[in-house]
């Protein structure tokens, strides 16, 4: 629990629509989730759309139904689940992208969830740096989060980016403090 | 002596399609009369924009036209995206209108399989017809490719295409003519000639990027409007068609369009 009111005290602190790398150890992972999806967006009543490239949404889904968070107000752009051929239930909250490596796409459906929930403004969560990473280049990452960041900005959402420790290099570190107003790190003190 | 002032060109009125992205690109949409050619190999989204394009028409109070000239109107309608912002009303006022060009043949009594001149000129001066009767200030024509086949000559598609666009225009109706061509193909049209006497042309294409297939659009020519050349990705959607930079970090091999 500590982890979680660190997290959202940070976060309530930051300026409107400000892009934020949010600096974690894997085992914290949940715990930074429950902070944004639970805590911080209901606090702002904002939409999340919670993009991820790490593990599939229906895994999410699951964690947030047993850490007991609705979501009525949280979207997914699921990366992975197609990659893996995975056979699962296509959940009416998630869109999928085929790939990881299509950038392009990721954006497009960033895009069109924002124009779907456009009653409230917007939490977008990059789950993770770390795992586009893997599927792309640096400079072509670079180029996506430079226009997705700068997008998100114009339409006054919130952009987290999550980055895990164990897996920054120096390259994903240039990258981020490039595109980010600020970088919090989760310390888990107390 | 005082500088003279340099005369800035007026703006050409715009037709504003909808489509953000698109609008966008053209610096504020379409010059309105211009005869647009929307070109592109199969399932690359060409009548997805025209009929978003056609859709918003009729939602601003610009009455709109679909001339189907290979598919039945129907089955076009059965197989349409679901737009949130469609809404059948918009047919029923006579706002959003579809016409099969083969039942016009028929009217006209166009039964040969090959149009001369005069043929040519029936066909203009019934969609100019058709665009008065229904005060039409957007037109579809989906495909032009179709209806150039029977027009054999490139004299005769070069004619065709000059009146009609000439027609269109005086009427202030903004065109999107649909042109198929091959996922190999290096020219903009089939014929060669429809790309350089429309007054623009937009590329809709497959882009392969190590093994992801991506749709893409290009406009590559308007007249009357700075516009960026640029590629964009693009996604049909139920909001409508969405657009975003074509990103360049990676390697790119084109496979058509």
């Amino acid at each position: 629990m500590a982890v979680t009111t660190e997290v959202s005290e940070k976060l309530n602190s930051l300026p409107e629509a400000a892009a934020v790398t949010l600096r974690m150890k894997a085992e914290h992972y949940f715990d930074v989730i429950r902070a944004l999806l639970d805590v911080f967006s209901t606090k702002k009543s904002l939409d999340a759309i919670y993009v991820t490239s790490t593990i599939p949404s229906a895994t999410i889904i699951n964690a947030l139904e047993v850490l007991e968070i609705g979501f009525g107000h949280i979207w997914f752009v699921d990366c992975i689940s197609q990659i893996m051929m995975s056979p699962g239930h296509k959940h009416e909250h998630a869109v999928y992208v085929e790939s990881p490596t299509m950038l392009e796409n990721l954006m497009l459906k960033v895009e069109y969830l924002i124009r779907k929930t456009k009653d409230r403004k917007n939490l977008v969560i990059i789950d993770s740096i770390n795992s586009l990473a893997i599927h792309n280049n640096t400079k072509i990452l670079s180029e996506f989060l430079h226009i997705l960041v700068n997008n998100l900005r114009a339409k006054e959402a919130y952009t987290i980016i999550f980055s895990m420790e164990q897996y920054e290099t120096d390259e994903i570190r240039n990258m981020l403090n490039l595109v980010s107003d600020e970088t919090l790190q989760v310390e888990a003190e107390g | 002596m005082a500088p003279r002032e340099k005369e800035e060109p007026e703006e050409r009125e715009r037709c504003i399609t909808g489509i953000d992205g698109l609008d966008n690109i053209l610096n504020g949409g379409i010059p309105r009369g211009n005869t647009v050619l929307i070109t592109g190999s199969i399932g690359t989204g060409k009548t997805s924009l025209c009929l978003e394009f056609l859709v918003h028409g009729a939602i601003v109070g610009e009455n709109s036209l679909y001339v189907s000239v290979t598919e039945s109107y129907e089955k076009l309608l059965n197989n349409i995206i679901p737009y949130d912002f469609f809404d059948r009303k918009l047919i029923k006022d006579g706002r959003l209108v579809f016409i099969d060009l083969p039942v016009i043949y028929d009217k006209l009594g166009l039964e040969k399989l090959e149009f001369e001149f005069e043929e040519v000129n029936i066909l203009v001066a019934a969609i100019g017809n058709i665009v008065d009767e229904l005060n039409i200030k957007r037109l579809v024509i989906d495909s032009i490719t179709s209806v150039c086949y029977r027009l054999k000559t490139q004299e005769n598609i070069r004619d065709f295409i000059l009146k009609l666009g000439s027609m269109l225009s005086s009427r202030g109706c903004t065109t999107l003519l649909v042109s198929e061509i091959s996922p190999t193909e290096e020219r903009y049209s089939q014929f060669g000639v429809e790309e350089a006497i429309a007054d623009g042309v937009i590329v809709t294409g497959n882009l392969e990027r190590r093994g992801d297939l991506l749709r893409t659009l290009q406009a590559v020519k308007m007249r009357g409007t700075m516009h960026s050349r640029a590629k964009y990705v693009l996604d049909l959607t139920t909001v409508g068609v969405l657009l975003v930079p074509l990103l360049k970090g990676g390697s790119i091999a084109t496979t058509g369009g």
